[in-house]
Formats: C-alpha cells, sequence, structure tokens
C-alpha cells in the first residue's frame, strides 16, 4: 500500500476514535447537556485553525527571506485549510450556541475575532487569484499574510475589551470554570486527530500547488516555443 | 537621516501635487458628507441618538473613505511610471513608503479637521471643550488606517480588479482600528468628556506595530 | 439524551465540510494532471 493511503486510514481511524470518545466516553456535561459534545469538534477545530496559520505565517516568513517557491506553496496550502478549520468553528459554533443560549449567534468576543479571521484569509485567498504572476503572487500576498497574522491577536483584543460585558470564557477563564480531566483527556485525543487530519491536509493540498507550478512552467515552455499556440489556448 | 531627508524631500513632492489639484481631499469631504447624510436617514438623528451612533458612523465614514482616497496613490506612479525612477533615485525605499503614509495621513486628517465643524452642527454635538483630545484620537487613529492603507494600497495597485481589491484586503484590517477609535471617541462625545487613555493607547500600539511592519516588509511591495 | 440531533448536525456538517474540501482538491488536481499531460504532448511534439 502507498504510504499516503496508510497515512489517511490513520487519520480516519483517529477521528473515528476520537467521535467515539466525545460521544461515548466523555461525561455528560451538567448545565449544558449533551450539547457540549460539540465542544469536542469545536474547540480542537478552533486551535488546529490557529496552529494552520501560524505555519502559514512562517512560511510567508520565510518566502520572504528566501525566495524558495516551496514556502509559498505552503503558505497558501496551510492558509486554505486553516480556512476550512475557521469555517468548521464557524459551523458548529451556532449549533451549539442555539440550544444553550437560544440565539443562533451573538457577538461576543470569541465569535465574533473568528469571523474577523475567516474574512482576513479569505481576501489573503482572493488577493493570490487576483495576480497572475506567479512570483509577484508569492511576494505580495506572503507580505499581506504577514499583516494579517499581526493583526489577528489585535483584533482579538480589541473585540475583548469592546464586549467585556459579555459572558466569560466558559473553559478557560474565572474560578469554578473548566473541564474534568475526563473531558480534558478527550479534547486532547480530538485535538490530536485533528491536528493530523490538517497535517494531512495541507500536504495534500501542497501537492496540487506544486502540481500548479508545474504547469506554469510547462506553459512557459511551450509559449516560448511557439507563441501562437499558446495564445490559442 | 538620510531616510527622513529623502521622505521629507518626497512628502514635499506628494504635497506639492495635492495643492495643484486639490482633488483628492475635495473628493473625499465630499464623500464623506454624503455618507453622513445617508446614514442620518437609518436612524433618528436627534442628540442622544447620535451620540450613540455618531462615532460608529464618523469613523466607518472615514474607513470607507480612505479605502477610496489610497486608491491613486500608487496607481498614479504605475501609470506614468515613476515608481521604478524613484526607486534609482532613493537609496532607502522606506523613504517612499514612509512620505507616502505621512502625505495620506495629512490629507485624511485635513479632511476630517473640514468635516468635524459640519459633523458637530448637523448633529448637535458640542466639541468645543474637547478638542484637543479628539484631535489626539482622530491622529492615532488616522496614522493606523493610513500605514496599514498604504501598503494595501501598494499591493492592490499591481493586482487586478484593484478598486475592489483594495477595500476587501483593508478593512478587515483595520477592525481594531474601527473598534478603538469609536470607543475613544464616543467616550469623548458622552455627557463626561472622558479621554480613553487605554483605547488610546491601544492605537497607538496598533501604529508602531505595523510602522514597524511597513519598515521590515514594506521594500518588498515596491520591488519590480 | 436532550438535543442529540444537534451534535449530530455538527459532526455532520463539520466533517461534511473538511470532506468537500478534500474532494475540491482532488477535482482540482485532476484537472492540473490533465493540463500536465496535454502540455507534454505539445512539449514533446515541437522537438
Amino acid at each position: 500500500m502507498k504510504k499516503s493511503v496508510i497515512a489517511a486510514l490513520a487519520v480516519m481511524v483517529l477521528l473515528g476514535g476520537a467521535a467515539y470518545a466525545s460521544f461515548f466516553v466523555a461525561p455528560t456535561e451538567r448545565t449544558m447537556g449533551t450539547v457540549q459534545r460539540i465542544f469536542y469538534l469545536h474547540m480542537p477545530s478552533a486551535i488546529t485553525a490557529f496552529a494552520a496559520f501560524l505555519v502559514c505565517f512562517v512560511a510567508n516568513l520565510l518566502y520572504v527571506l528566501k525566495r524558495e517557491q516551496s514556502w509559498d506553496w505552503l503558505g497558501v496550502s496551510a492558509a486554505e485549510v486553516g480556512l476550512a478549520f475557521v469555517s468548521v468553528v464557524l459551523v458548529t459554533g451556532p449549533i451549539w450556541a442555539k440550544p444553550v443560549w437560544g440565539i443562533w449567534w451573538t457577538w461576543d468576543a470569541r465569535l465574533t475575532s473568528t469571523f474577523v479571521l475567516w474574512l482576513l484569509y479569505v481576501a489573503y485567498l482572493l488577493l493570490r487569484s487576483m495576480i497572475e504572476d506567479p512570483e509577484r503572487r508569492a511576494l505580495l500576498s506572503a507580505v499581506f499574510g504577514i499583516f494579517a497574522f499581526l493583526d489577528v491577536p489585535l483584533v482579538y483584543m480589541s473585540i475583548r475589551w469592546w464586549r467585556t460585558q459579555h459572558p466569560q470564557p466558559v473553559i478557560f477563564g474565572g474560578p469554578g470554570s473548566g473541564l474534568a480531566p475526563a473531558m480534558w483527556r478527550v479534547d486532547l485525543l480530538s485535538w490530536v486527530a485533528l491536528m493530523s487530519l490538517m497535517a494531512l491536509l495541507v500536504r495534500y493540498r501542497y501537492e496540487l500547488e506544486a502540481l500548479r507550478g508545474k504547469v506554469d512552467a510547462l506553459r512557459l515552455v511551450v509559449s516560448e516555443r511557439e507563441p501562437r499556440e499558446a495564445e490559442a489556448q | 537621516m538620510a531616510l527622513l531627508q529623502n521622505a521629507g524631500v518626497l512628502l514635499e513632492k506628494e504635497l506639492r501635487a495635492e495643492l495643484r489639484s486639490r482633488e483628492l481631499v475635495t473628493t473625499t469631504v465630499v464623500f464623506i458628507l454624503m455618507v453622513v447624510v445617508l446614514f442620518s436617514f437609518t436612524f433618528d438623528p436627534t442628540s442622544v441618538e447620535s451620540r450613540r451612533f455618531g462615532p460608529g458612523m464618523l469613523w466607518l465614514a472615514f474607513l470607507f473613505a480612505a479605502s477610496l482616497m489610497l486608491q491613486p496613490c500608487f496607481l498614479r506612479e504605475q501609470v506614468n511610471d515613476t515608481l521604478s525612477a524613484l526607486r534609482l533615485s532613493v537609496g532607502d525605499p522606506f523613504a517612499i513608503l514612509l512620505a507616502k503614509v505621512c502625505a495620506n495621513t495629512l490629507f485624511l486628517l485635513l479632511t476630517e479637521l473640514l468635516l468635524l465643524p459640519i459633523f458637530a452642527v448637523l448633529y448637535n454635538v458640542a466639541i468645543r471643550d474637547i478638542l484637543p483630545s479628539l484631535a489626539l484620537v482622530f491622529f492615532a487613529g488616522s496614522v493606523g488606517v493610513c500605514v496599514t492603507g498604504t501598503a494595501i494600497s501598494a499591493i492592490s495597485a499591481q493586482a487586478r480588479m484593484r478598486e475592489l481589491l483594495l477595500p476587501l484586503l483593508l478593512l478587515p484590517l483595520l477592525t481594531p482600528v474601527l473598534i478603538a477609535s469609536t470607543e475613544a471617541t464616543a467616550a469623548l462625545l458622552a455627557e463626561d468628556h472622558v479621554l480613553r487613555w487605554d483605547w488610546l493607547g491601544f492605537l497607538l500600539a496598533f501604529d508602531v506595530i505595523f510602522l514597524t511592519a511597513l519598515w521590515l516588509f514594506g521594500e518588498y511591495l515596491l520591488e519590480e | 439524551m436532550k438535543n442529540l440531533g444537534s451534535v449530530f448536525a455538527a459532526y455532520l456538517l463539520g466533517w461534511g465540510i473538511f470532506f468537500v474540501y478534500f474532494v475540491s482538491v482532488g477535482r482540482r488536481m485532476a484537472s492540473l494532471r490533465d493540463d500536465v499531460e496535454r502540455l507534454k504532448k505539445l512539449v514533446g511534439r515541437d522537438k
């Protein structure tokens, strides 16, 4: 069997195990009840998304410094995969909020900053689609990616100060909050599963970008050899 | 020091060009005025209401105006193909960016200055006593808008659909500026006229962070 | 087991997003592979 198939199977087993654990192993939360089990998908996805954007930021920095195509490929792959994870966070959040708070969406600090984060990286991908020349695209989007990542903590802080009257974080802040040890273990398992899924998807997406680089190079060869034919395409 | 000298010369050039045509400031003032008037139809513009919504509306108008005002910033250079000449004659490319940041900040501050009395009259808010603090907030906020805005303008000028792309890239980046300046302005316009040092400090921190980022990475935006 | 439906919906949607993304990358990859083949033929023929 190919290595990639084995890796994909392993990730699927991990994900299945995490889902099983969050449905059957984790104890039912006292106040929120069953619906709290969404947490084991929601919160690890958020952390994984941040990890992906961190990878994107580092790749952007390295591209600017070293100018090697592969860093650009890694940057766009991590950004796109991170965006998929943020989308999961944004979708599962309201499903959780509706039965607990009675509303789909609240302009609370974390929800709102996650939404801005989503917008920032959508803008990053849009920018990439608007520049033809691969080198210019790589350089400009890398600088924008750096700016966007620097903006993330500022966005979070400003929205948090702005909405201090809202419910404090249930998980981390304040006495009496926090998770039971069994819950932490399930959460950790879920996080490991999602991180490996992220790594797998980034690798897969990277291959796509590498292939695109190959196509660009071939196009160049063809257009140099026979300009008329290239124009016809 | 050579950096500041170069930037000074370039700034003078930008200001002279604007002084000759006055296009940028005039159109921006009219644009903001239009937004303010149109906004007044969406809520009851009495004094209490305007204290609540006024600051946010004003800063939103500034942000949108800036995203229009910053369009020609690098486009003009591109059309006339002057950017490469500039880069050849100026040793540090950051001087070019710094001059543009300063010029844009001055233009934005000028439009804000022109609009403030009109806004105060239209919405019946007293601003005489809080003018120095208000100037401080406006300055810190406008610098933040123009530092990021100039960088984004350099990026979007090199892409397709640049007119749409600039606000699309800039506005999410400016979320912290919008929140902080709106809160600071709102606190100043409230009954007890407090200057919120925490928000002002936050704005200044934003300015410093992105000015540093522009200093470190800005030169890559001007590469041929 | 109140609200179990919500939990299922969340997991289904979440995994759905990952799956759709995975498939979309695969499809983009397939179309690029076709491009590579075609371009290679073009390059080979001209030699």
